[in-house]
């Protein structure tokens, strides 16, 4: 086994510039294939971590297809529902900071409401309430801030509300970086200077929010609010959920099938390069049977070989897409996979690493890889070496 | 030692059936040296490689000490060749990117052999085919008499005591085809049975040479 292992050694080193190019080669494709796989995870993972404290039930008015504001009399009605366990109106909307040309979305909270802080407690996380509300204050994300900076907004910013007075809040804290994707283009403020900035009336909120205690009771109480007002629109949690899995899992999956393209081409390469029995491999193979070697030898030896190198460009290559994806935030992917509409691109990505991405990226590239080359390999073996070589 | 016994061989494509080898009958004792003479396509080749257990006859059989390496699975054949068989071919075929030591270690790491074991066979085969000082240079930059001298002490590097060349001289100039011929005598010397497949007149003249032979259309004169 030593000698075998010897020789092998030997090959590898003799034969370096040709599993070099296939090295380098692979990892790219691995590399490629492993930052899609870590970002649409670390994604999903964000996304649902920041989901996690959402309400169970979402509720909008809802008439000839556009979405009103809802009136704020309808949570006490909701709250008389059995098995709902708290309902509060929440008011939001797009701000459009016009020096920059980006919507930001503004979310009022009433800081006293537990419920709605515990909604948002890995926003709000750590502010000091009281101080807060002393006077007209907001939280921004990361890339509020950006862009407020870039235009010298350092310590507070103007809106124009509606009624075209002039409304002046102070920047108090930034975000954590943790929960960029849901809130890099968010501004938290309090609700009554929400509702001035975002010109909703009294009496109505953009939407109301309902927690149930015993999940099993969702889909009934989804239905008596269907029943109660037939003009609402009710999205429950696991909706956004499946909105978001769906959307990352779509660009992933055109990825997926673009490199499957290039992971086909690539397979055909190395297979018409294997089948051209005159190679120098074909060679090797038939000097190697000549010499006594056994067609489950060569094959075993040739596999040990490219395992090697395909083995070290796996771990290089997902390496560097670790590096890529968490290090450098994955600069041209990460416009693909998030895109300019509602969610900006400073984002960071937080790691996330499981066993099955590691497997599924194996039996993607690696598994392929060498069976392209181990197939046209014993075709070579079980022919008569006398015939190869000639 | 090789008893050939109604050998037939025959290839078929989608119209035609030729047949290579006509039922040959032939045998080979220990420390004979055999020559087969022959043009090309008579079924020369064919023979020497159902011999070396690399091609299956349509019939017969080929018993080497009683056994029959026809029947062979792929691992029996195998280690008939790693154990047995020395093949010698027309075209110089190494592995032309390693050392001519690194060459010779691919019959041997298949083997139970410690190191050293390993080392004394290479310097042993290198020694006998008289290429000794070319041991860690790449054969790549070799003459044609180098690599068949190199070609040589792979086949003998595991120590066979059946040498098969498949017209060991076809692409070599006189003087190299004498150095051969001299390293054939020393082989011989060593207790090998030789069977050389040839069409080049220089073996008629030589005085080690047991049996000269005949195939013409597959057919053994």
């Amino acid at each position: 086994m030593l000698n075998k292992l010897n020789f092998l050694l030997i090959l590898l080193v003799t034969q370096r510039k040709k599993h070099f190019a296939i090295f380098v080669l692979s990892t790219l494709l691995i590399a490629l294939l492993s930052s899609v796989i870590f970002l649409s995870s670390s994604i999903k993972k964000d996304v649902y971590t920041t989901l996690e404290h959402q309400a169970d039930f979402t509720l909008q008015r809802y008439i000839a297809g556009r979405v009103l504001n809802t009136p704020e009399a309808w949570i006490d009605e909701f709250m008389q529902l059995e098995g709902v366990e708290n309902a509060s109106g929440r008011i939001y909307g797009m701000h459009y900071y016009e020096p920059a040309e980006q919507y930001f979305m503004i979310v009022g909270l009433d800081f006293y409401d537990t419920q709605v802080i515990q909604g948002m407690k890995k926003l709000v996380n750590g502010i000091d309430i009281d101080e807060f509300l002393k006077r007209k204050n907001m939280i921004i994300g990361s890339d509020v801030k950006k862009f407020f900076d870039e235009y010298h907004y350092f310590d507070y910013y103007i809106f124009r509300p509606p009624d075209r007075s002039i409304e002046k809040l102070f920047i108090y804290d930034k975000f954590q970086t943790q929960s960029d994707i849901v809130s890099s283009d968010m501004i938290i403020m309090d609700m009554a200077n929400a509702r001035r900035i975002l010109g909703v009336q009294e009496g109505y909120v953009s939407d109301i929010v309902l927690e149930t205690p015993n999940k099993e009771e969702l889909e009934t109480i989804q239905l008596k609010l269907k029943v109660s007002h037939f003009d609402m629109r009710i999205i429950q949690k696991s909706d956004i959920k499946k909105y978001y899995e769906n959307l990352y899992n779509y660009k992933g999956g055109v990825f997926l099938a673009l490199y499957s393209i290039v992971l086909i081409t690539f397979g055909l390469i190395l297979f018409q390069r294997y089948s051209m029995i005159s190679s120098v491999d074909a060679k090797e193979v038939a000097i190697l049977r000549l010499s006594g070697w056994k067609i489950k030898e060569v094959l075993c030896f040739k596999l040990m070989e490219n395992f090697i190198v395909i083995l070290s460009a796996y771990f290089s290559g997902i390496f560097i897409a670790y590096f890529y994806v968490y290090f450098l935030d994955a600069p041209l992917l990460k416009s693909i996979f998030l895109g300019y509409s509602n969610l900006a691109n400073s984002t960071t990505f937080s790691p996330s690493f499981s066993l099955s991405d590691l497997v599924l990226i194996f039996l993607i590239f690696v598994l392929p890889f060498l069976l392209a080359i181990l197939i046209p390999l014993w075709k070579v073996s079980i022919q008569e070496p006398t015939e190869v070589i000639r | 030692m090789i008893k050939i016994q109604n050998l037939c061989k025959s290839f078929t494509n989608s119209t035609d059936t030729f047949h290579a080898l006509k039922n040959i009958n032939l045998s080979v004792q220990k420390n004979e040296v055999v020559v087969i003479y022959g043009e090309s396509g008579s079924g020369k080749s064919t023979l020497l490689s159902i011999i070396a257990a690399i091609m299956k006859p349509s019939s017969g059989a080929v018993l080497v000490d009683e056994e029959n390496i026809v029947s062979f699975s792929d691992i029996h054949a195998s280690n008939y060749r790693k154990n047995r068989v020395g093949f010698i071919t027309q075209s110089f075929h190494l592995m032309d990117e390693l050392t001519l030591h690194d060459n010779l270690l691919a019959p041997l790491v298949i083997q139970n052999l410690t190191k050293i074991q390993i080392e004394e066979s290479i310097e042993n085969a290198l020694t006998l085919a008289n290429i000794l000082h070319k041991k860690e240079q790449r054969v790549k930059t070799f003459s044609g008499g180098e690599r068949q001298r190199s070609i040589i002490a792979r086949a003998i590097v595991n120590n066979p005591d059946i040498i098969i060349c498949d017209e060991p001289t076809a692409n070599l100039d006189l003087a190299n085809s004498l150095k051969f011929i001299e390293m054939l005598k020393r082989l011989k010397e060593e207790g090998k049975s030789i069977i050389i497949s040839s069409h080049d007149e220089l073996f008629k003249s030589q005085n080690f040479i047991d049996r000269i032979l005949h195939i013409k259309d597959g057919s053994l004169g």
